[in-house]
């Protein structure tokens, strides 16, 4: 029997994603990915200042916050060929950091988490059970009062408002963990929730504020001042609580989730991969990066090739855009043409971008998969030890378990390596250049957010933006079908998966939000009716 | 005179909303009118917190007692303005009153289970119009706006907060 199945909107990501899938008898035979909402900021970006273009780029996402802000100043530096100074790169590396520092343990545990546990389970755990296990799993973990979470968590539910607990899919038989699991995983939730409040701190402290941070500018930053020993040691204590919260509570309980679900390391993977890179290590070497660049095609690990950024192309025949063209993005167009969403022709305001016409995945599996493939000593020891302890071998990377695994493991990585660039800053040492702007120039902007590879295209003309084009990394992911018909990442990874009830799909919500999408904020769209369904009424 | 009900050391004045939906942002503007007109005891701090959510938590989790300025849908005349305590709008959280509003009062029930939720009172205002786009404020709700500065200022003297009116310029 072949049915049709939707999920609108989907929850626990950013932005507005719809997932329409075919199911044939119990099986995702094809899937649809569609964004539904259309931001438009490229079209506001066109007459305004380049160097003002990161004020107005940064507000596209509270999440991913800072990221499109230090994307735009890159492109315009790109534009003018201006190198900002060594206390610029460090300060840009280490809020770059801070946001993957504070953004994957929140995925895992806020957004993704209860696709896997039961939280209701955990209200039958017995509590010395459940500290033992914890204690087997992560002896230097902090002591936590499972008995108080289990009553917190009762007081909740008896309350009869589950708050951001209703809606999930309790019981499923696709929830596999033992009561005294779940109640670990759910003290770690809300763990997880209060520690990240000190990530989104430790990022203010040379960011200013958090979201948005306000030390940007075309030339560097404008937190010198703020490069001092008291600022440093603040920031570093922060990092090192957050690394101990990795390595203590975050990594084992990724570890522990892979070998307690092994068959979702073989469900939801795609198999090319692209990586921009990120963290720049030296001022005159734009090429090292401590996050490299590269391509893998086919699954194909051992051979990593350079990024081509000219083989990139924006397709827009499925989408909700003028004409059938697909652009390299410096000749970008953003013309809007809502035609309704029809699964046979145009579905999606997400344009698809391809690389060499090929769909192409990108976020932490993307970068980890290719710093392992140039062998990436960090990288390598951090994956097969991960591989080892969940008992998987490299193969079940290419996974729904794989993408959380990844997340885990560049969070740790990248939170290691955090210090030493804090120790590189030089209270004193300038922190920004002046530069003035040309009146005709284009130039690009890339970087790596935490969700994945992204630039930002700029042509400036008469000192104003001319043009002005993005390729975010839920546009790689979750875009839909191109020019020549082949689905998006995501709509290829939902393909075989098992839907037990399409009542409740859980399973398909798994792949999804394996790829943390992000599309992007704006007006929510509110229903009078107090029901866990909405009616979306476009136009 | 006013009578001190307790002394609060980290008084939190919170406004919320989003004031390109009209009567939304009504707790935003009456926060901006405490910083126009007012200044206070260095135990008092303002935040116009827009909608940001779950980012709130770090300044909740820092205050021992906060003053929400707020819309608040219940029903009433358009500008009339309520004062809810902590446990009633605890008892709010399962209803969605407006857009920003499921952030907020799922932001203060995430609070709460966290530990992290001060003594709370909300001074908020029946809104007449939520719709997109614009900054105005409905009649009713402009009418309302006067009331409601003063009740958020009697709150925060309650707390234990000096209220300084600024020279008006």
């Amino acid at each position: 029997m072949v049915e049709r199945l939707v999920i609108d909107p989907v929850t626990r990501i950013e932005g507005h994603l719809k997932i329409e899938v075919e199911i044939n008898n119990g099986v995702v035979t094809d899937a649809w990915s569609s964004g539904t909402l259309f931001r438009g900021i490229e079209t506001i970006l066109q007459g305004r200042e380049p160097d003002e273009a990161w004020l107005i780029t940064q507000r596209l996402c509270g999440v991913c916050t800072y990221i499109h802000g230090v994307t735009s100043v890159r492109s315009v530096e790109d534009a003018v060929n201006v190198t900002v100074p060594e206390n610029a790169r460090h300060i840009r590396n280490l809020l770059t950091g801070g946001l993957f520092v504070h953004d994957h343990p929140v995925h895992f545990y806020h957004l993704s988490a209860l696709d896997w546990v039961d939280i209701v389970s955990a209200l039958s755990a017995d509590v010395s059970a459940t500290e033992s296990l914890a204690n087997s799993l992560s002896p230097n973990a902090p002591a936590i009062d499972f008995a108080a979470t289990q009553q917190s968590l009762q007081n909740f539910v008896d309350s009869g408002k589950l708050g951001p607990f209703a809606g999930g899919y309790w019981g499923h038989s696709a929830y596999t963990l033992s009561p005294e699991e779940n109640l670990l995983f759910a003290a770690h939730y809300l763990l997880a929730l209060r520690q990240q409040v000190k990530a989104g701190r430790m990022h203010a402290i040379f960011g200013g504020k958090n979201p948005h941070v306000q030390s940007l500018r075309v030339g560097g930053v404008t937190c010198q001042n703020e490069i001092n020993s008291t600022r440093i040691n603040e920031f570093r204590s922060l990092l090192n609580e957050m690394r101990d919260f990795i390595d203590t509570v975050y990594l084992p309980d990724v570890q522990h989730l892979a070998s307690a679900y092994p068959e979702w390391g073989a469900i939801g993977g795609f198999k090319n991969y692209l990586a921009f890179g990120e963290f720049q290590m030296s001022n005159t070497d734009q090429g090292d990066l401590f996050l490299p660049a590269g391509v893998i095609m086919d699954k194909n690990i051992n051979q990593v090739s350079d990024v081509m950024l000219g083989e990139i192309n924006e397709h827009v025949r499925h989408s909700w855009y003028a004409g059938s063209t697909a652009r390299y993005p410096q000749n970008g167009e953003t013309v809007p043409n809502y035609t309704g969403y029809d699964t046979t022709d145009r579905y999606s305001w997400l344009k698809a971008p391809r690389y060499q016409g090929e769909p192409m995945e990108v976020g932490p599996l993307a970068r980890v998969l290719v710093a392992y493939g140039m062998g990436h000593s960090a990288f390598v020891n951090a994956v097969d030890s991960f591989l080892a302890k969940a008992g998987l071998g490299i193969e079940a990377m290419h996974s729904t378990m794989g993408r959380s695994a990844a997340r885990a493991i560049e969070t740790k990585v990248i939170a290691d390596e955090m210090g030493y660039w804090l120790d590189q800053l030089q209270p004193g040492a300038s922190a920004r250049v002046s530069v003035s702007l040309p009146s005709q120039a284009s130039g690009i902007g890339l970087n790596e957010a935490p969700r994945g590879a992204l630039g930002h295209w700029i042509s400036i003309e008469n000192q104003k933006i001319g043009n002005y084009q993005m390729v975010v990394p839920s546009t790689w992911n979750l875009g839909p079908r191109c020019g020549s018909g082949l689905r998006g990442p995501v709509e290829e990874a939902l393909i075989g998966t098992p839907v037990a009830n399409p009542e409740q799909p859980v399973e398909i919500l798994r792949i999804v939000h394996s790829y943390d999408p992000c599309l992007a904020c704006a007006v929510h769209v509110t229903d009078n009716d107090q029901d866990t369904h909405y009616t979306v009424k476009l136009g | 005179m006013i009578k001190v009900m307790q002394n609060k050391n980290n008084i939190l004045v919170l406004g919320v909303g989003n004031i390109l939906l009209h009567d939304e942002g009504i707790g935003v503007h009456v926060v901006r009118d405490l910083e126009e007109h007012y200044s206070f005891s260095e135990q008092v701090t303002l935040l116009d917190g827009g909608t940001l959510g779950m980012r709130l938590l770090n300044a909740i989790g820092q205050a021992d007692y906060m003053i929400v300025a707020d819309t608040l849908c219940s029903g009433k005349a358009p500008g009339t303005v309520s004062r809810l305590t902590g446990s009633e709008l605890k008892g709010r959280v399962a209803a969605k009153n407006s857009q920003h509003q499921v952030s907020f009062l799922e932001t203060i029930a995430y609070a709460d289970f966290l530990g992290m939720l001060p003594e709370t009172v909300m001074i908020g205002c029946e809104p007449k119009d939520l719709s997109a786009w614009g900054t105005e404020l409905s009649l009713e709700v402009a009418e309302a706006r006067p009331l409601m500065l003063e009740k958020v200022l009697e709150e925060i003297r309650l707390a234990g907060g000096e209220v300084r009116p600024l020279a008006d310029a």
